[in-house]
């Protein structure tokens, strides 16, 4: 139990008995010298007898050791808390106690104080000498062995070890959901593994690209967020499951160094899936961190600088065509953006024209936004194109090169922004497992988000197919508010069979979409219910401002956002550090921006 | 302890007993106590009687001296520790002892007790001198001196108590006549009085505490026991001398004066709280990082648990005053407040009332309850506080009327105090059993037990065992000996 230093508790109890006992003793003669045993005002139990009175003594003694332990060097503390404790005692007693089990109405009247005050006197002299006696006996114990004032010597079992690994939704649901479980728990410890420090609240990220909310503001630092949890940033070298080692390496430069676990949770995340198309890996910008989000604002920014100067025709409406693939939410949230973040800076740019703008959505579908229903889509269909987004439906991309991009029609777009929103695949680490794997290459799970035939290894998140009951034989999709409750209940399972109880199976409907596409414009489905335009907007921004982890952050986005309807958007580039190959470790970084 | 660090504590104990002793003796010459404690030796001099006092007022300071030896020093701390110290042994040696020894039964009534009053008022200020002597015999230790600007934000602090006291009951009411005294006297004398009380009070609490502890909570209940021994050397001893009305410290004398009483203990939280937000302005706009400690995280940060923790216990406690109010029959003053009468709107003023400051409590004392004990101990103080605030100033207010201060409404009011204490309690208890599994936040789970115990063992080292001790004293003893009958 505890492993505080100190007098071990069974001698507290009896010093607090012991001296209950003495001090009863001196209390109840004086009171008697008083005639306070005997007649109306005495207590009932007086009537009993002395032997009673100090029976009741005794156990106040120890109650009273039990609550106000012994503490080193606190004679002081331990007295007055022992005065204060006299106050209490009184007010239970005298006050109330005593007038219920007389069956007189509780009035707690100046005059029931008033006859009760000699008792008062007498309870706070019996606290005070209980404080004092406490700590003359604990302190002469601990004086005459003082071996007993170190602490003890920690147990040898060594503490159960939960890696969880990947700082997203899922993982930090987990740590979350874990340091709840385990709250008191000290046999348990919990690590945390994740490539960055923070936790990156995914929906707002295409509001970073379009520059309206700062990078830092949708990022929650995990020590915060996590507070219990042993953070390690590092990267996922190799996963040995027989020999449960998790090999992590700093950074690219140092030693890869191993990590044990007794359970661990695969909560990687995705990566863009490029499908080998020729060209998306070395030229597509991808949507996925906030150097992504960061990154991309500042190529735009950097083409609609160039474009300012260019004379070539040709050229210039290269530069000035968005090309994103992917008609999800994703894709057409950042569409819309990216849309309003160059139309609201076009005034600094005397020498471009709208009309030389070009957005472009290819979809491989003939309807976007799949998982919402048909009337919403269309209705986000037809708002876009208002805006004058252009669409290329039921079309795949072929392939990428720096100044084109062609479709698996034959048409070419010529474009020197090509943005990969089109599909993710789990974590390439998964593949070296020794685990069953979905057609997506995600890890196979059963219901309670444990890895299929393993007692020890967890999946949430896009690593994970997690079978939906609701809709047999398919499994649940890889969204963010899956991902946040699979890890709650991989928490509550993980708990569960540290203490002996029973998995619980992951259930969960989804509550509601919600989409915005670009300046006050959105489209949500929650529950049934369908909201567009500036209701399901102002819904969007409510919902995830609240889902923002951390009152700082939203704070910061709320400035953000009201800032906004004051001041233009922002154009400044700052290109990031390139640092001289003399440096030690340096090394010349490629500048996107112009 | 051994016999080395024995005697670093009695030394500077025994200074501060002689100190208290002289203080407290000049107050016996006009009460003529000095016969009976001659009485020990058996004769009836005064002379001898003085110098017997003397003698036991010395050897009392050395046991304040080795009782507070290993808590922290400054005079924030010893102050406190001297006035529970002095409080207790005028239950012990008073009250108790004192006949035993000179032969005559021991009497433990409200009678004896009023009897013994000004025996009580001279107790406290012994003990309030000797602790400050106390701690500057012993040296400052690790609190801050006070320089010339800490000084100056107490004094505009105490000045801003006061004024903003004054708006708030009204210019019609006198309650902060710095003693019944000055009821007569024209309202710019009163006024200019009243300034110089809270200049007073404000440097007075400055010197205390050059640097007030972070915590919001802790530093409000130093205030309000602060503000009671304003009120004892102010109202009860100092100005009556000024006036040369002698010693006004028979029962019905301050009977009379308990008027004034709530008055200073809202004035003394009031300094308090104005005390720390004027230093922690100046700390969070003009000191770096590096003078902030670790618990300086940010009045934003945690905070949003912390009240909502407050929240849930506020129900908790206000559930516990429920059964209070019904049975004295409270509620439906309480659905006065808005204007109904049913007892079941005025249960649920009431628990909106205590959802409210139980939110408060929870921002204002995070992280400052280490075990039940203290718990116990904040909440209860809390809410007497919040009774002085609430139930005899505010509610009488809103309802149209003044506020209710004099004796005899305190001892109408005596069921809610009761009721507010055990608010308080429930209150305190709950939220620290929310708090227990997650504070302090920044520690892994690994780190925690050892922690625990560290930091428990840390904040006793501060008085606030002692702040407790003179809260509840306040509320319990102060109320009953004085507004009981005579004689009773």
């Amino acid at each position: 139990m505890a492993t505080a230093p100190g007098a071990p508790r069974a001698l507290e109890l009896l010093a607090g008995a012991a001296t209950g006992l003495l001090a009863g003793a001196a209390v109840v003669a004086l009171e008697a010298a008083q005639g306070m045993t005997a007649g109306p005002s005495a207590l009932p139990e007086a009537e009993l007898g002395v032997a009673p009175l100090l029976a009741l003594s005794v156990l106040a003694g120890a109650v009273f050791a039990a609550v106000f332990r012994h503490r080193p060097g606190g004679l002081a503390a331990t007295v007055v808390g022992g005065l204060v404790a006299g106050f209490i005692w009184w007010v239970v007693r005298s006050l109330t106690l005593l007038p219920l089990l007389a069956g007189e109405p509780l009035t707690w009247s100046l005059a029931e104080a008033t006859a009760a005050f000699p008792f008062l006197v007498g309870d706070l002299l019996f606290g005070g000498l209980l404080g004092l006696g406490l700590h003359a006996f604990v302190s002469l114990y601990l004086r005459l062995r003082p071996a007993a004032a170190r602490a003890p010597e920690p147990k040898g079992r060594p503490p159960t070890r939960v890696v969880v690994l990947g700082g997203g939704f899922g993982g930090v649901a987990v740590a979350q959901g874990l340091e709840r479980r385990l709250a008191g728990a000290t046999g348990v410890e919990v690590t945390l593994v994740s490539d960055s420090n923070y936790l990156l609240f995914t929906p707002m990220l295409a509001e970073v690209a379009s520059g309206s909310l700062e990078p830092r503001h949708i990022s929650a630092p995990l020590r915060a967020a996590c507070p219990r949890t042993v953070l390690r940033r590092a990267q996922v070298e190799g996963i040995d499951i027989s020999a449960r080692t998790v090999w992590l390496r700093e950074t690219a430069t140092d030693p890869a160094v191993p990590l044990l676990y007794d359970h661990l949770v695969l909560a990687l995340g995705g990566v863009p899936d490029y499908r080998a198309i020729p060209g998306l890996a070395e030229h597509a910008f991808a949507l996925k961190t906030l150097e992504d989000a960061a990154g991309l604002r500042d190529h735009l920014i950097g083409l609609l600088e160039r474009a300012d100067a260019e004379t070539n025709v040709e050229e210039r409406r290269r530069q000035l065509t968005v090309v994103v693939t992917g008609g999800g939410f994703a894709g057409a949230e950042l569409v819309a953006e990216l849309f309003d973040l160059v139309h609201g800076v076009l005034h600094h740019y005397p020498h471009l024209e709208r009309g030389e703008l070009r957005f472009v959505l290819v979809h491989s579908r003939d309807r976007i936004l799949p998982e919402i229903s048909d009337g919403l889509a269309a209705y986000a269909l037809a708002k876009l194109r208002d805006k004058g987004i252009e669409f290329r439906l039921s079309r795949r991309v072929a392939a990428l090169d720096p100044e084109e991009v062609e479709l698996d029609d034959g048409e070419r777009l010529s474009t020197r922004t090509l943005v990969w929103t089109a599909g993710n695949r789990p974590h390439p680490l998964l593949a070296d497992l020794p685990f069953t794997r979905s057609r997506a290459g995600a890890v196979v799970c059963d219901a309670t988000t444990q890895v299929a035939d393993t007692s020890s290894v967890w999946a949430v998140g896009d690593c994970a197919a997690i079978p939906d009951p609701d809709a047999p034989g398919t499994d649940y999709p890889t969204t963010a508010q899956h991902a946040l409750r699979e890890g709650a209940v991989t928490a509550v399972n993980i708990a569960g069979t540290l203490q002996g109880r029973p998995a619980r199976p992951f259930r969960y409907r989804s509550v509601g979409m919600l989409v915005v596409l670009g300046h006050q414009q959105a489209v949500a489905e929650i529950r049934g219910l369908r909201f567009s335009g500036l209701t399901a907007w102002l819904l969007w921004r409510g919902i995830y401002l609240a889902k923002l982890p951390g009152l700082e952050r939203k704070v910061r986005v709320l400035l953000d956002w009201t800032l906004d309807l004051f001041f233009p958007r922002d154009i400044v580039v700052v290109p990031p550090a390139r640092r001289s190959a003399d440096l030690p470790g340096g090394r010349d970084q490629l500048e996107r921006a112009a | 302890m051994n016999g080395a660090a024995g005697r670093a504590a009695v030394l500077p104990g025994a200074l501060a007993g002689l100190a208290g002793g002289l203080v407290f003796g000049a107050a016996m010459v006009p009460l003529g106590m000095l016969p009976t404690v001659a009485s020990l030796v058996r004769t009836d001099a005064a002379a001898v009687g003085l110098v017997v006092h003397l003698a036991v007022a010395v050897a009392l300071g050395a046991g304040l001296g080795l009782l507070v030896a290993g808590q922290r020093s400054g005079p924030g701390e010893t102050l406190f520790w001297g006035l529970a110290y002095g409080a207790s042994w005028w239950f012990l040696g008073s009250l108790t002892l004192l006949p035993l020894v000179g032969g005559r039964p021991v009497d433990w009534s409200v009678a004896a007790a009023q009897a013994g009053f000004p025996s009580l008022l001279g107790h406290l200020l012994y003990g309030a001198v000797a602790g400050l002597v106390l701690a500057l015999a012993r040296g400052r230790g690790e609190g801050a001196r006070p320089t010339a600007g800490v000084v100056l934000r107490g004094g505009l602090a105490g000045l801003a108590a006061v004024a903003a006291l004054v708006v708030l009951l009204g210019p019609g009411f006198e309650p902060l006549a710095l003693s019944i005294g000055m009821r007569g006297r024209p309202s710019g004398v009163a006024a200019a009085a009243n300034a110089l009380l809270g200049l007073v009070a404000g440097v007075g609490f400055a010197l205390l505490y050059p640097r007030p502890p972070a915590a919001a909570g802790p530093t409000l209940v130093r205030g309000t026991a602060y503000g009671f021994l304003l009120w004892v050397v102010a109202a009860l001893t100092v100005v009556p001398l000024l006036e040369g009305a002698g010693l006004t410290w028979s029962v019905s004398q301050v009977r009379d004066g308990f008027v004034t009483l709530p008055g200073y203990l809202l004035l003394g939280t009031a300094v308090a709280l104005l005390h720390r937000t004027v230093g922690r302005l100046w700390r969070l706009l003009f000191s770096g990082p590096a003078q902030r400690g670790a618990e300086d995280e940010g009045p934003g940060a945690r905070g949003l648990r912390a009240v909502g923790r407050g929240a849930v216990a506020g129900i908790a406690g206000g559930l516990l005053f429920t059964v209070v109010m019904v049975q004295i029959g409270f509620l439906g003053t309480v659905a006065a407040l808005v204007g109904a009468t049913s007892d079941l709107t005025g249960f649920a003023v009431h628990l909106a009332i205590s959802v409210v400051i139980g939110a408060s409590y929870g921002l204002a004392f995070r992280a400052q309850t280490y075990d039940p004990a203290s718990g116990l101990g904040w909440g209860a103080a809390y809410g007497l506080l919040w009774w002085v605030l609430g139930a005899i100033t505010l509610l009488p207010v809103l309802l149209g009327g003044t506020p209710q201060w004099s004796a005899a409404a305190a001892a109408d009011a005596f069921p809610s105090l009761v009721g507010h204490l055990a608010y308080g309690a429930g209150l305190g208890l709950v939220y620290h059993a929310l708090e227990a599994r997650f504070s302090p936040w920044w520690l892994t789970r690994s780190q925690l037990e050892s922690q625990r115990v560290e930091r428990r063992r840390e904040v006793l080292l501060t008085a606030a065992p002692a702040v407790w001790f003179v809260i509840l004293l306040v509320a319990l003893v102060i109320p009953v000996v004085l507004a009981a009958p005579a004689g009773a």
